[in-house]
């Protein structure tokens, strides 16, 4: 087809960024993004060491939970099997640890690799089934590998798990100790920092917007030339690289690897994380987190079976807000704004 | 290589598919619900584990195990009515966000059983315990009763479905739920029907179970893989598909046990579904 | 050489038979009408076209090149692209998105994660030009399910238009649009059948005759004649088949 020049040259020639549409944030969202980084970044030392703890494992879950938006969110696959990423992830830094006697860096590549390897495999198989067959089968692998970590005891540790004596964390010019709880707050707020610019351009890329087309109609998406298998694909394996990459940090933040790691509450987090802050948001997921985590540091002490409320709050939550917190935020400022 | 003894394998096969009809049973249930809601229900297997806890409570309570046979799955059907109206109804449309608000149902089955009937393994004594001789092995009456048990339901519910209204109403809905509003079917009224019934269906099971298995707050997770397994093979939706991947991997487990660990049998079982999956996506007996 | 052939194409669902050896041709530039009453396999046939449906039988060529059975997402690459009868848009993606994701599906790299999506490039300059061409360019940063009917009929070929077909199929682009946003609808047919050869499936008689070069009539899922508009509108047959449908 030929493109006549339309004369319009400056309005040609400008790019789309107002025709598409702000999903993540407006303007205002990257300096509330490095307000709340130089936040964390300075409180980090005047933390109690409870809540410091806490606020740790808030940030290595941020990580998982971002990932499986891409998942849920951008591509709209439901997958109830992310708890093998995460325990892939957590082995993977554990064996390589206590078996290859590996540094922190080559560990943390292992255990990604591992789980991206695993996500393609899975993948393969899972991604191109129909909505309702992918969640069956997701919940097939999970059960089939929470049983094999569990009866594989002489490698896994089963139930009572391997524990790991954190190497130093080399950085060229100094060694630091993981030890110390101020440096593992960084170090979990670096992989964090990453995960999250790595997302966004993610999203805001034309592979990001390829998943969004996917998500509002495959079948379309299929009929404009896509391979929309191989870009499910795609998504299946980043939402799994960042499962195992948190999963990791879990490991190396508690310092040992167990079959929990891939049990059932790991597969059905993430999705009551993203449900609550907002699908397709990547910013959604984590004010999840934060509530979820607050929510079982705070109940799990006085109420042995706060899972209850676990799956009270899934089913009110898909009720009442099925966009979460942040398309509810948003659609009363839309509403604001017609008014004013 | 230990050499395998033919009696004993026998054995095994025939102790497999008498477990077959009972696990067909729960997996029957799931593959209706799914035929006609298009959801995968998750709390399937702990709705099984109900029905087993309850069939303990009965026990206590009356002293009679059979009647269990009996409340048990019209107490979980009378459940499963409200819960579908009210829980999952409000999701019509939306398989995907309806199964994940099966897995809140779940949780909360779980922990309800957990804050009442407690975290250990119940033993429940065997209620008929006549030995019966098979390839020369002594072999459980009330294993044979139970597969038994779980044919007469089968045909029943067979005949449910093939030669009364309602259930060739249900049928007509697996079929074309369009046609089937078309001509004027309350489709609201079939799912309500077929979540109880599934759940009822599931809850046999667990009576049916408690007995030969240890009654645990989270029995539910071995049967649902295996039924899982089943109705992805036989074709979710397809209940004769259903009934025989049921019987034919139970057989097989039953089978494999002569060499390979529980665990291990499950991994060959979940390979070979892998391996249907591979060339045949929708199951092997879906249309 | 026809751009697009079919030959003894057959489609049978269990006994019915739906479509039929059909054998039906479209030219380079030309703008091909296909009409037929309720249930004669129009859809279906557009369907065995573009890989939604697989053939029992027959076949269908491109340029000579055989594509029969290839999955959809190829087809579309081979230069073919649909609408659909009930409109098939992107509810959450403004109009510019859903034009964007055609246009980047032909970049040489169309899912580069390291670039922003809203780049000035030859994508957001094509999709611009696009949407201007059918009349979409002050709509563009709308979301599609806030557009009016009309808008997402139009919307809907603008996506087909996109991907730079050499073939467009368009199935009752006019289907539900209200009279008065007819004529922009017939106009945006005419903008497109210059850019590519354009077969068009519709159920107002008035509108195929008046934008057709020929007419493929069917019935039964059987082709029952072929023709110029002027053709068609004497033919006894045809007259037969509408009498009480038109």
């Amino acid at each position: 087809m030929p493109f006549k020049d339309s004369g319009q040259g400056l309005r040609t020639a400008s790019s789309g960024f107002r025709e598409f549409k702000s999903r993540m944030s407006n303007k205002q969202t990257p300096f509330v993004m490095l307000a709340v980084a130089v936040v964390v970044i300075l409180i980090g030392p005047f933390l109690p060491p409870g809540l410091r703890s806490l606020v740790i494992e808030i940030m290595i879950l941020c990580i998982f939970a971002m990932g499986y938006d891409i998942l849920l969110g951008f591509t709209d696959q439901c997958s109830l099997g992310q708890s093998i990423f995460f325990g892939t992830g957590a082995y993977g830094v554990v064996l390589a640890i206590s078996y290859l006697n590996a540094n922190l860096w080559l560990a943390l590549i292992i255990a990604v690799i591992a789980s991206i390897v695993l996500a393609f495999l899975t993948g393969l198989i899972a991604v191109r089934l129909s909505e309702a067959y992918f969640v069956i089968i997701t919940a097939i692998f999970f059960s089939i590998f929470y049983l094999l970590s569990l009866s594989m005891s002489w490698l896994t540790g089963g139930d009572d798990g391997i524990s790991i004596t954190v190497p130093s964390l080399s950085l060229g010019f100094t060694e630091l100790s993981l030890y110390n709880p101020l440096v593992n707050y960084y170090f979990a707020f670096f992989f964090l920092i990453i995960s999250y610019l790595i997302l966004t351009r993610v999203v805001g890329s034309p592979l990001g917007k390829v998943f969004i087309s996917i998500r509002e109609n495959s079948e379309r998406t299929k009929f404009l030339g896509y391979n929309v298998f191989r870009y499910k694909l795609i998504a299946f394996i980043l939402a799994g690289l960042f499962a195992g990459l948190s999963g990791a940090l879990y490991a190396i933040r508690l310092r040992y690897g167990s079959a929990d790691f891939f049990s059932f509450d790991w597969s059905v987090l993430p999705i009551v994380w993203v449900l609550i802050g907002g699908t397709g948001t990547l910013i959604g997921p984590c004010i999840g987190v934060v509530i979820m985590s607050l929510f079982q540091y705070y109940v799990s002490a006085w109420w042995a079976q706060y899972l209850i409320i676990v799956g009270v709050l899934i089913i009110v939550i898909l009720r009442v807000s099925p966009k979460g917190i942040v398309g509810y935020i948003r659609s009363r400022k839309g509403k604001v704004k017609e008014k004013g | 290589m230990p050499s395998i003894d033919v009696s004993t394998l026998l054995f095994l096969l025939s102790d497999g598919l008498l477990w077959g009809f009972t696990i067909a049973l729960v997996a029957l249930g799931l593959s209706l619900i799914f035929g006609v809601m298009g959801i995968v229900n998750m709390a399937h297997g702990d709705i099984y584990m109900v029905g087993a806890v309850l069939a303990l409570y009965v026990l206590e309570w009356t002293g009679n195990f059979w009647l269990s046979i009996i409340i048990v799955p019209v107490v979980i059907g009378l459940l499963c009515v409200p819960t579908e109206r009210f829980v999952l109804r409000p999701f019509e449309g939306r398989p995907a966000v309806t199964m994940i608000a099966t897995v809140g149902i779940a949780y909360i089955i779980q922990q309800v059983v957990l804050a009442t009937f407690g975290g250990m393994h119940e033993k429940m004594p065997n209620p008929w315990p006549v030995v019966i001789n098979l390839f020369d092995v002594g072999y459980s009456g009330y294993r044979v009763l139970i597969a038994v048990i779980s044919v007469v339901i089968i045909i029943g519910l067979w005949f449910f479905l093939y030669k009364t209204s309602y259930g060739i109403l249900i049928r007509a809905s697996i079929q074309d739920k369009e046609m089937a509003n078309a001509m004027g079917i309350n489709s609201n009224k079939i799912a309500m029907a077929t979540f109880a019934l599934g759940g009822a269906l599931a809850a046999i099971g667990g009576v049916l179970a408690a007995p030969v298995t240890q009654v645990f707050y989270l029995m539910g997770a071995d049967v649902i893989l295996l039924c899982f397994i089943i109705v992805i093979v036989g074709g979710l939706g397809s209940l004769k598909g259903t009934l025989i991947a049921a019987l034919m991997f139970c057989t097989l487990q039953g089978g494999m046990s002569i060499i390979l660990t529980p665990v291990e049998a499950k991994v060959a079982i979940f390979v070979i579904m892998i391996l249907v999956l591979l060339f045949r996506p929708r199951g092997m007996f879906a249309k | 050489m026809k751009l697009l052939e079919t030959a003894g194409l057959t489609k049978n669902f269990g006994g019915l038979v739906a479509v039929d050896e059909v054998n039906f041709a479209v030219e380079k530039g030309e703008l091909k009408g296909i009409i037929g009453p309720n249930g004669a396999g129009k859809t279906t046939f557009f369907n065995l076209i573009t890989g939604s449906l697989k053939p029992t039988r027959g076949k269908v060529s491109l340029n000579g090149e055989d594509i029969s059975g290839l999955p959809p997402h190829l087809i579309s690459r081979k230069g073919i692209s649909r609408t659909f009868q009930i409109t098939n848009i992107f509810p959450e993606m403004t109009v510019y998105e859903s034009v964007w994701a055609g246009v980047n599906s032909r970049a040489k790299q169309p899912w580069n994660p390291f670039i922003h999506a809203g780049a000035a490039t030859d994508i957001s300059r094509k999709t611009k030009e696009i949407c201007q061409m059918v009349g979409l360019d002050s709509k563009m940063g709308e979301l599609s399910t806030n557009l009016s009917h009309g808008d997402q009929r139009v919307l809907e070929i603008a996506i087909a238009l996109s991907t730079e077909p050499i073939l467009l199929l368009l199935d009752e682009p006019t289907q539900g649009v209200s009279p008065k946003e007819i004529d922009t609808m017939i106009s945006v047919v005419r903008k497109v059948s210059e850019v590519a050869a354009v077969v068009l499936i519709e159920h107002n008689m008035d509108i195929v005759l008046e934008l057709s070069d020929n007419i493929t009539v069917l019935e039964n899922g059987r082709t029952v004649t072929e023709g110029s508009p002027s053709e068609i509108s004497a033919n006894r047959e045809v007259q037969k088949i509408f009498l009480g449908i038109e």
